[in-house]
């Protein structure tokens, strides 16, 4: 018998053998408010081990029932990459100004001679009042343009941020053990499946009125916010490792050769500045859908949806 | 729970009080820190790109409170150049004269650009072209012709010059080592610094405009750094610093200085073209 089995008032409900955490968990859920014969002060349990004997009764006055789902660090380190991010992105965008390496034969016309460049122009003929030129782009995305030096400052100061923040993210995930809910499953490809009809369904199922239900999920995150999630400590990585390769090509030469060549580099470092651009539209579109209680957990670290996100 | 996300959603008792103190906590920390993060990168944000969001009344009012407040330009200044300074200690921490940069054969070499800031300057200052070293232990000054340096040993190697901008060029150098030079005329005791500098280059309109950098010793006695005087076996051109330039493929191209007329050696740091303009100073690859 542990302590807690001895504390317990043995009068009512029914004992519950095995798979009781899981039974315990609805019905508690159900009976939030304390019950008086409950002395008040018992000591919030922490996961009642499976074989023992488990009472139904509120064992929780004044407790609540949540999931943790967050360590601090790592709801401290994904809000420190919001600016880092964006500060990294945006001084990238002036550095890249400075030497391009997506070129093309300068237009006649538009006398722009980079793709980015032809971007910001395609955009700023549909914004009023703005000059569509090879410089609109990066002085409306980036730090300006001739700002070169200012951009560099930045870049180099964001980015010990940046790795100091992934130390911290890694480190949370570790203490937290939210490192679980990113491994690799082998079934991963058909939930992830599951999940993209579900998406392209969910709109006109909606227009069309007819029930089209999320996929049930038992585990913290689906297959593909498994994989997306996964994989930006990889990109993060691999940022960090194209960008210092180009950073200390002489002193890290082994970490250039890894990308090929120098513009090898810069292309790996340009697209996963792309992919965490594709990765950040549907994170911030998904969690304004799925709701305050997601949105909540990333700054407090608890979730009230028990028993799974969906469903 | 399932075996399965055992672990994946861990479930808790949290006392009511305590829960809704923490999750107070925590969302009086996020404001706190979003405003701060904001207000940071407001500080150090250039003025032109302030002006693009806010708009050019409102960008000034707010700088205009941010300095009444304590955090004026200067201070961002010396804030984001602590940044750079940073950056270049890891930089020369990292810094090993034993390793050696890459080389590579001649079928590597790609064409390499005339890179000069201001106009590239006339043929005519080579025949007059003379370079002096000073600081040395001998404590006189000593000028020197291109026949002067012939009897030191010639070296080739087939580099990349990087350049800050981004882009980079593989070419084959030639000339004398640097730490040659440093052996045939000493500096003077204590010195940790080559000042060079070329007086011949020019700016935009073609006005002279010297320009200098700053090298570290270490680096000057890197068995790479070369003075050169030969590109892909043919003499230097003015385009490519005619008729001596410093190749040091550690270092940033900014560093590889084209016509060099003068050597000083010095104990503290001298100045730097581009680092007074917002760059680094070391520059180490």
């Amino acid at each position: 018998m542990t302590q807690m089995d001895a504390d317990k008032p043995a009068d009512d409900g029914k004992a519950l053998t095995d798979s009781a955490e899981e039974a315990s968990v609805e019905e508690v859920a159900v009976v939030q408010k304390p019950v008086e014969e409950v002395p008040a002060k018992e000591p919030p349990v922490e996961e009642p081990p499976a074989a023992e004997v488990v009472e139904v009764v509120d064992e929780h006055p004044g407790a609540r029932l949540v999931v943790i789902k967050h360590h601090a660090l790592v709801r401290l380190s994904h809000w420190l990459n919001v600016p880092i991010l964006f500060a990294l992105i945006v001084s990238g965008l002036s550095i890249y100004w400075a030497s391009p390496v997506f070129l093309h034969k300068p237009d006649p016309v538009t006398h722009s001679r980079d793709y980015l460049a032809d971007l910001g122009i395609a955009i700023a003929r549909h914004v009023p009042g703005a000059k569509a030129d090879g410089f609109w782009f990066y002085d409306h995305f980036g730090l300006g343009v001739f700002n070169l030096a200012g951009a560099l400052r930045w870049h180099w100061l964001f980015v010990y941020l940046f790795l100091a923040t992934g130390v911290l993210y890694i480190l949370g995930l570790l203490l937290g053990g939210g490192y679980r809910a990113l491994l690799p499953r082998r079934s991963m490809v058909a939930d992830g499946f599951a999940m993209i009809r579900y998406y392209a369904g969910v709109v006109p199922m909606k227009i069309l009125r007819h029930p089209w239900p999320h996929p049930h999920i038992t585990t913290k995150y689906n297959a593909l916010q498994r994989g997306a999630y996964a994989s930006m400590p990889i990109a993060g990585a691999l940022a960090l490792a194209s960008g210092w390769a180009m950073h200390k090509p002489v002193q890290f030469w082994w970490l250039e050769r890894l990308f090929g060549s120098y513009d090898g580099a810069r292309i790996v470092h340009f697209a996963v500045m792309i992919y965490f651009i594709l990765f950040l539209v549907p994170h911030v579109v998904l969690v304004l859908v799925d709701g305050w209680d997601t949105m909540r957990s990333m700054i407090v670290g608890w979730s009230g949806r028990i028993g799974g996100s969906h469903d | 729970m399932t075996k399965e996300t055992a672990g994946e959603l861990p479930e808790r008792y949290i006392d009511e009080k305590k829960l809704r103190r923490q999750s107070r906590r925590d969302f009086i920390l996020f404001g706190t820190g979003a405003f701060a993060a904001l207000a940071g990168l407001w500080w150090i944000a250039p003025l032109g790109s302030k002006k693009k969001v806010f708009g050019e009344h409102t960008a000034d009012a707010l700088d205009t409170l941010a300095a009444r407040l304590g955090a004026t330009r200067e201070r961002s200044e010396r804030f984001q150049n602590r940044a750079l300074t940073f950056d270049d200690d890891i930089a020369e921490a990292l810094y090993s004269p034993n390793r050696t940069v890459r080389t590579y054969s001649k079928r590597d070499i790609t064409p390499l650009r005339n890179n000069y800031e201001g106009r590239t300057p006339s043929p005519d200052y080579i025949k007059e072209w003379t370079l002096t070293l000073t600081g040395l232990a001998s404590g006189n000054d000593v000028v020197l012709r291109l026949p002067d340096l012939s009897s030191l040993a010639q070296h080739e190697q087939i580099t990349r010059l990087c350049c800050v901008e981004g882009w980079s060029a593989i070419a084959g150098w030639s000339g004398i080592r640097f730490s040659d030079l440093l052996r045939a005329y000493p500096p003077g005791p204590g010195a940790k610094w080559a000042a060079i500098e070329s007086a011949v280059n020019l700016d935009g309109n073609g006005n002279p405009d010297p320009y200098y950098v700053s090298i570290d010793l270490p680096t000057a006695r890197h068995p790479q750094t070369l003075l050169a005087t030969h590109l892909n076996g043919t003499p230097l051109g003015a385009d490519h610093g005619a008729p001596l330039r410093l190749v040091a493929p550690m270092k940033l191209g900014l560093k590889n200085i084209k016509a060099i007329t003068k050597i000083a050696y010095t104990v503290d740091e001298p100045r730097d073209f581009w680092g007074e303009r917002g760059y680094s100073k070391y520059d180490g690859l």
